[in-house]
């Protein structure tokens, strides 16, 4: 009997012994894949998984990174500028009149399938954006364009009215038409909607060859993509994880060479590690408190007409100026993102529209100065006048309802730092804190009077500033806020052909929208991200610039340039025990199993 | 009553549950909000469109001036949801558009695996410690284990895990630290030693957590049945101790562990929502954790119904097992 336990000891002990050799052996005899043309695979940490590989119900970040490996834009993003670059599309030329421009496609692109992408998939897509409404993507093309496809390399955009829109980040993903046109040939909008696309047909660097949902995505450089091959790259495998500790652990260990998305602490715990680097990026959204200026009663699901669904307050201009006053853009920096977002006061951030920054004037930013917003709102005869502690207006106590999304990031804190602001100039208020779907039942009925929450603006202005025109009450606008004079530069900048009279135009519906503060800008984000130093190197930012993002960015420049570092794997990465190794410990704990068993009869039967 | 009585009462009582659970999901899963709204903030979905999507996902219409439908307005469409259900048509995710059968099946067996494995583990491991400590009454073993189980049982299974992918994960590095599987589509050995490295971590959490389960109620149980007058008589008879603990007493106190046995298989379904998480394993645990982030309510029916029929499942299989075990439940 011992003697069978020392001899499953010892094969125990043999097999323990066995298993650090299979990684560690491997990463430090190996010699570069870049020499030997193995696959180099580059090990991306993410948070989340692709929302659909649909490019019609695509949401999120690495929505946007997937498709852009998958699928060439229309037009680029050029990378320091962020302004239109030949894509798909190498030249665009407007008429004299703006009425017609000419589209020039590139005669050398395929999809991963081997047709050849032609005019016809690029008028294809445009014209089903425009014939559907695509929500979103329709606000790239205004005047309801059509699309004339005069050869296999130029398209004509008809336009009813003069536009500037192809010279406007018109950046859409290019659908296969012999994929898609069938699929949406009956009820084309509910059909794009809901088309799985689960084997994507892309033109892009990439093909997704594999995926595991919730587990991983599986991406292969393209050998006859347009554009060339990655300079190392061969395969991207974004690892998704559910814990954001688990992937920095992951990071550390080297089963991922980059992460993406860390909060905050995380971040820091990872600043000055061995062989790993850090880096902070524009987060793309900038963090705002939101006005509710009325009118929910007027959708059809909304509350019956002429139901009030905000406080009259709001529309005092003093009102959200004093309270505009009394927030502390620094301190919600500081103790919300941890230090590691920045105070901003315009809508256009410098990361996302380096071409558009506008300064905003000292006196119109309504910087922290509680006694000023005192002042203001006394001198408006927003008064405490029955001596309660609390401002009442038109007689009425001021109780403003907050609404903070707990699934934005910062919301919930910012929520209830607004709610001591409010109390520190006599405000009154209760916080409700909702998830995202539950905030948007809540804000078609107006049952708010201010939220806090985010915009994510694109590099050309004309989205994001469109948000706030009266015609999007009710559509994107926050709080249907109404100003003829921002509605007025909206359709002049829309039909400004020139640059330098368009940014002016821009700069004036900001300084408006500064001033008016229908929504408070408070901060812009970071993208917290981390990579290894040990396996790449050349990371390009995305735009080139401080606060470009090494990936996730606007253009996939980084996985083009990478190189390899060594080997391409950390050593010491943790990858698991060989076939052979499980294989002998099966054998194991049969043989003890069997052991135990022939033991107990054996002794049964000395009894018996 | 006789046998057949006894368990046509159990399976009436037990469709009679599945019965109750399906209602109760259908409303429960409607209260908090409205999913279309989430997925209609544009001014350029029509009325019709937003219509035509409630249709879509079984999702009750509002009357005309109201944002969301009452309790009435949901019943309505119970009948479409019941009898769909009963088809084994679940609709499809809210958030991703797939259909809800296809992302229960792809998560199930992995499910089914990792909570399996900890869960068989667990029963054996913590069944021969029960034993052994019970039977050693105040010995060395018994008092370690004791401590030892009790303290893994009461230690939260994140922080256990966090505790273990640092210590083989990245002191040690021989095991990943996350996922199911690697991409490369493997196959043959290779792919079950892949799986067998990716499950390895999970399945210690859940067994270390759950073996003290067991062992305390093992052991508890043998202690009390030790005292019996059988197992005197039989000591006293001169039967030699093996045989008296393996032959008289664990039989009968092995009973109580039985049923938590199949209590806990019948939470084998419904995942391990803190073990995925940690491990960003893609189970049914996980699955549900994002569908009640997302409100995706197709998927959180499904998942929900599943995991509660499995647990009255198997609490059917364990009375009618305990029914034939133990007559005198059978007339109680």
């Amino acid at each position: 009997m011992r003697g069978r336990r020392i001899l499953a000891a010892a094969v125990v002990m043999g097999v323990l012994s066995a298993l650090p050799l299979g990684s560690v052996a491997s990463a430090q005899e190996s010699p570069s894949p870049a020499t030997t043309g193995e696959p180099v695979t580059l090990d991306v940490g993410v948070d989340t998984d692709v929302t659909s590989l649909n490019p019609f119900r695509i949401c999120c970040g690495i929505d946007y990174e997937i498709m852009g490996l998958m699928y060439d834009l229309s037009w680029n993003y050029n990378n320091d500028t962020l302004e239109p670059a030949p894509g798909i599309i190498t030249e665009w030329e407007p008429s004299e009149d703006y009425m017609d421009w000419t589209l020039t496609i590139r005669d050398d692109a395929t999809f991963s399938d081997g047709t050849p992408l032609t005019a016809e998939d690029v008028a294809w897509t445009f014209s089903f954006i425009v014939d559907n409404q695509m929500p979103t993507l329709s606000l790239y093309f205004p005047f309801k364009p059509t699309f004339e496809v005069t050869s296999p390399t130029e398209v004509i955009w008809h336009s009813s009215q003069p536009t500037a829109a192809p010279d406007r980040n018109a950046s859409l993903y290019i659908l296969p038409k012999h994929i898609w046109e069938p699929v949406t040939a009956e009820d084309p909008y509910s059909a794009a909607r809901q088309y799985a696309n689960s084997e994507p047909i892309g033109s892009g660097p990439f093909t997704m060859v594999e995926r595991s949902r919730d587990e991983f995505i599986h991406m292969q450089a393209r050998d006859d993509w347009w554009g060339g091959q990655p300079n190392s790259v061969t395969d991207i495998v974004y690892h998704i994880y559910d814990n954001q500790q688990t992937m920095v652990t992951a990071l550390r260990n080297g089963e991922l060479d980059f992460v993406d998305g860390l909060n905050d602490t995380l971040w820091t715990s990872l600043e000055g590690q061995p062989n790993i680097a850090t880096h902070k990026g524009d987060g793309g959204c900038w963090g705002n408190i939101a006005w509710n200026f009325g009118g929910q009663d007027e959708w059809p699901g909304g509350p019956a007409p002429g139901t009030p669904t905000n406080d009259p307050v709001i529309h005092e201009k003093d009102f959200r100026v004093a309270v505009a006053h009394s927030i502390n853009r620094q301190e919600l920096v500081d103790s919300v993102y941890g230090g590691t977002a920045d105070v901003g006061y315009a809508m256009l951030m410098p990361g996302t529209n380096p071409s558009w920054q506008t300064e905003i004037p000292e006196d119109i930013r309504y910087d922290y100065d509680p006694e000023m917003a005192n002042q203001i709102l006394d001198d408006a005869g927003i008064v405490d006048s029955n001596g309660d502690g609390n401002r009442e207006y038109q007689g009425n106590e001021l109780n403003i309802e907050i609404m903070a999304i707990t699934n934005v990031t910062g919301s919930a804190e910012t929520g209830q730092f607004l709610q001591g602001y409010l109390a520190d100039i006599g405000v009154a208020s209760f916080l409700t804190n909702v998830n995202q779907s539950r905030a948007y039942d809540l804000w078609y009925t107006g049952e708010w009077d201010v939220y806090v929450w985010d915009w994510c603006p694109s590099p050309d202005p004309n989205e994001v500033l469109s948000y706030f025109t009266t015609d999007q009450c009710l559509g994107w606008s926050d709080g249907c806020w109404s100003n003829t004079q921002y509605d007025d530069f909206w359709e002049l900048q829309g039909s400004q052909f020139d640059k330098a009279e368009r940014k002016a135009t821009v700069d004036q519906m900001q300084l408006l929208f500064a001033e008016e503060v229908p929504t408070m800008v408070l901060n812009y984000w970071s993208d917290l991200q981390a990579y290894r130093t040990d396996t790449f190197e050349g990371y390009v930012p995305s735009p080139n610039n401080e606060q470009g993002l090494l990936l996730f960015g606007w253009t996939d420049t980084s996985y083009m340039e990478l190189e390899v570092v060594g080997t391409g794997e950390a050593a010491g990465s943790s990858t698991g025990l060989s076939a052979w190794v499980w294989i002998a410990i099966a054998v194991v704990v049969a043989l003890v199993v069997v052991g135990i068993v022939l033991s107990r009869r054996r002794s049964n039967a000395e009894e018996a | 009553m006789g046998t057949l009585g006894y368990i046509a009462r159990k399976v009436g009582a037990a469709l009679l549950t599945l019965v109750f659970v399906m209602a109760l999901n259908f409303f429960l899963f409607r209260i908090a909000g409205d999913p279309i709204s989430q997925l209609t903030r544009s001014a350029r979905l029509t009325p019709a469109d937003q219509e035509a999507l409630r249709e879509d996902l079984g999702i009750c219409q509002p009357p005309p001036g109201e944002a969301r439908c009452s309790v009435i307005g949901h019943a309505a469409t119970f009948p479409a949801y019941l009898r769909e259900t009963l088809t084994g048509n679940f609709g499809v995710s809210v958030q991703s558009g797939d259909k809800v059968t296809t992302l229960i099946a792809e998560r199930f067996w992995r499910t089914l695996l990792l909570l399996g494995l900890g869960t068989v583990f667990a029963i054996v491991i913590g069944i021969l410690i029960g034993i052994r400590g019970a039977w050693k009454r105040g010995s060395f073993f018994d008092k370690s284990t004791l401590y030892g189980s009790m303290t893994l049982y009461s230690m939260p299974e994140g922080w256990l895990g966090m505790l273990l992918i640092l210590l083989f994960g990245s002191l040690l590095a021989i095991f990943p630290s996350s996922g199911f599987q690697s991409p490369g589509n493997l196959s043959g050995f290779d792919q079950v030693a892949d799986i067998a490295n990716h499950l390895f971590l999970p399945v210690l959490v859940l067994t270390l957590g759950y073996i003290g389960e067991y062992a305390i109620v093992m052991r508890a149980s043998l202690l009390e049945m030790m005292g019996e007058d059988f197992v005197q008589t039989a000591r006293a008879k001169g039967v030699p101790d093996r045989l008296v603990r393996r032959n008289h007493a664990v039989p009968n106190a092995i009973l109580p562990t039985f049923t938590l046995v199949f209590l806990s298989f019948g939470f084998v379904v419904g995942g391990a929502i803190i073990v995925e998480s940690v491990f960003s394993y893609p189970g049914l645990g996980q699955l549900t954790y994002q569908a009640i982030n997302t409100q995706d309510y197709p998927v959180l029916q499904a998942v929900f119904l599943i995991s509660s029929a499995a647990v009255i499942l198997f609490n059917l299989l364990a009375d009618i097992l305990y029914g034939h075990l133990d007559p005198r439940i059978r007339s109680a």
